[in-house]
């Protein structure tokens, strides 16, 4: 059973081998809920992703034992920065390549990759790193945000990528998906937010948040690492504040006086959850007041997801400078945290 | 009564045998007294105070009887009640459900409510920053105006100018014919006057 040849074979790492330090210096980049809702699948620093049990560890029964992952293996030579999953596939980014594993194999533990895919970078000097992932559901293609400073789009159904959208001057940070107007906005190290056309490839607005002043944070500086929409409405921050953009007039609405960086944010039924610098997640009301922030055990935050494929495990999870994912049950306070 | 048999007879008298010692007793003292006085030949008042005591005996058994009844019926009406207390309870637990249920789709269209509140709220508050549209239409009908009165002037000042190159055009060809025709009486005149010196000469 425990062969070390075939265990090397399929690199599943030994819970044994991994030492202490490992542990201490392990961020979690990204996570992604599995399309049944009962696992999380969350990616580290060294290129692994461990899924958990969900159900295991919301049962009222469960132990800390549930509270380890059901399976860990390496993914990726390099960190995993960003996971996506579409109804059957978990999509991971590292080390500049695409990878997508088949969530029924994953739950039952065969770590063979479906396939690896890598965008055609035009520089051969060093490999860019893939910094988001974000899947347009209208022509089920995947949008790439590269070190490259170029967006990438692959066509999911033909494998094959289609364009490549250039117009950021510095690499891209995130990149979601505007669903009813078929635009994809990506913010970048640039201070840049711009909006493409998903038809013709174009970039149809550029948005530069640094330039305004109620938003920008000169002493953090202008980049742009997070970026979400709700189509109508947009949240972006990063060095400038976090920022609540109405989309179709390009204007800041609210600014939220949060004062680290954030890394993540998402709409959730009337509030705004953030996190970012500093050990808590930050709920804040649309008009932009702060209405609370709730600590957490990782001492920043790199991620943030809610699971909302599943009615019973309806919780948020959030992960950063920490070999812990913390579990949130009820938004107001953190119920457990679950550990790499 | 039927097809009662000893067994549960016994089982059941075991069962209530901590009540039943006191009247059990009671009762089998009663026949033993009651067997004794039918074979006694003692006089007859003492028949006649056996005869009391066993009526005393017989009344005392008849009201435990009539007490144990009372109680069964008692507890009986408790039952009733308990099982009324019961599907009371059920039934608030079922509608305390479905109200937990009706106050969270409430809840769920209050939050949608607020957030869409909030959103008109960041709206009205960028849409006051710019200027009244009255306002501004009202510019720029008066810029309106002022554009074509100006476009007026230029036209005017146009066709004068036009005018006046024409007249001035006009006034330079004539001047030019007359400074032709000039010359040419000129040239005539010295022809004439060089063919009448030729002529007297002759």
């Amino acid at each position: 059973m425990f062969d070390p040849f075939q265990l090397a074979l399929t690199n599943v790492s030994l819970p044994w081998h991994r030492l202490c330090p490992q542990l201490l210096h392990m961020s979690v980049f990204s996570q992604s809920f599995s399309p049944c809702g009962r696992f999380l699948a969350a990616g580290n620093n060294y290129g692994e992703i461990a899924l958990f049990s969900l159900a295991a560890a919301l049962s009222p029964d469960a132990t800390t034992a549930n509270q380890k992952p059901v399976l860990t293996f390496t993914a990726h030579e390099g960190p995993v920065f960003s996971l996506l999953s579409t109804d059957s596939v978990l999509l991971s980014a590292g080390n500049g390549e695409v990878s997508a594993w088949n969530w029924t194999e994953l739950i039952k533990k065969n770590v063979k990759p479906l396939w690896t895919k890598r965008p055609n970078y035009k520089s051969s000097l060093e490999i860019p790193e893939i910094n988001s992932m974000a899947i347009n559901p209208r022509d089920d293609s995947l949008a790439i945000g590269a070190g490259d400073n170029n967006v990438h789009i692959l066509d999911l159904e033909h494998g094959a990528f289609k364009a490549t959208l250039q117009g950021h001057t510095d690499y891209v940070h995130c990149v979601c998906v505007r669903e009813r107007e078929a635009e994809l906005l990506s913010g970048s190290e640039d201070g840049a937010v711009r909006m493409w056309d998903c038809r013709t490839g174009q970039s149809v607005h550029c948005i530069e948040v640094h330039k305004y002043e109620s938003c920008a944070r000169p002493q953090h500086g202008k980049w742009i690492s997070c970026l979400t929409t709700d189509s109508d409405w947009m949240l972006c921050g990063g060095g400038p504040s976090l920022s609540m953009w109405h989309l179709r007039s390009l204007s800041p609405t609210s600014v939220f006086p949060l004062s680290g960086c954030q890394r993540q944010a998402a709409f959730h039924q009337d509030m705004i959850l953030a996190v970012g610098d500093g050990a808590f997640v930050s709920h804040c009301l649309l008009g932009g007041e702060v209405k609370g922030q709730i600590p957490c055990t990782p001492p920043s935050l790199n991620t943030l997801k809610l699971n909302t494929k599943s009615s019973e495990h309806r919780v948020l999870t959030v992960g950063g400078g920490s070999s812990k994912i913390d579990v949130f049950t009820n938004l107001s306070y953190r119920a457990f945290s679950l550990s790499f | 009564m039927g097809a009662v048999t000893d067994d549960e007879v016994i089982r059941k008298r075991l069962l209530i045998d901590g009540d039943g010692a006191g009247d059990d007793r009671r009762i089998n003292l009663l026949l033993k007294s009651f067997t004794k006085w039918c074979h006694s030949p003692g006089s007859p008042e003492e028949g006649f105070t056996q005869y009391q005591r066993m009526l005393g005996t017989l009344a005392q058994c008849e009201f435990s009887m009539g007490k144990t009844l009372m109680v069964y019926d008692m507890n009986l009406r408790e039952m009733e009640n308990y099982e009324k207390i019961y599907s009371n309870i059920e039934q608030n637990i079922t509608s305390a459900h479905d109200k937990i249920a009706e106050c969270k789709k409430e809840i769920q269209r209050a939050k949608r409510i607020r957030k869409n509140r909030q959103e008109y709220d960041a709206l009205a508050k960028i849409i006051q920053q710019h200027p009244d549209r009255h306002e501004t239409l009202k510019q720029l009908e008066a810029l309106d105006k002022e554009l074509q009165h100006l476009s007026h002037i230029k036209e005017n000042v146009d066709a004068k100018l036009e005018l006046r190159k024409k007249q001035f055009h006009v006034l330079l060809t004539t001047i030019q014919e007359l400074q032709q025709t000039l010359e040419n009486d000129e040239k005539l005149d010295d022809d004439q006057s060089q063919e009448s010196p030729a002529q007297n000469g002759e």
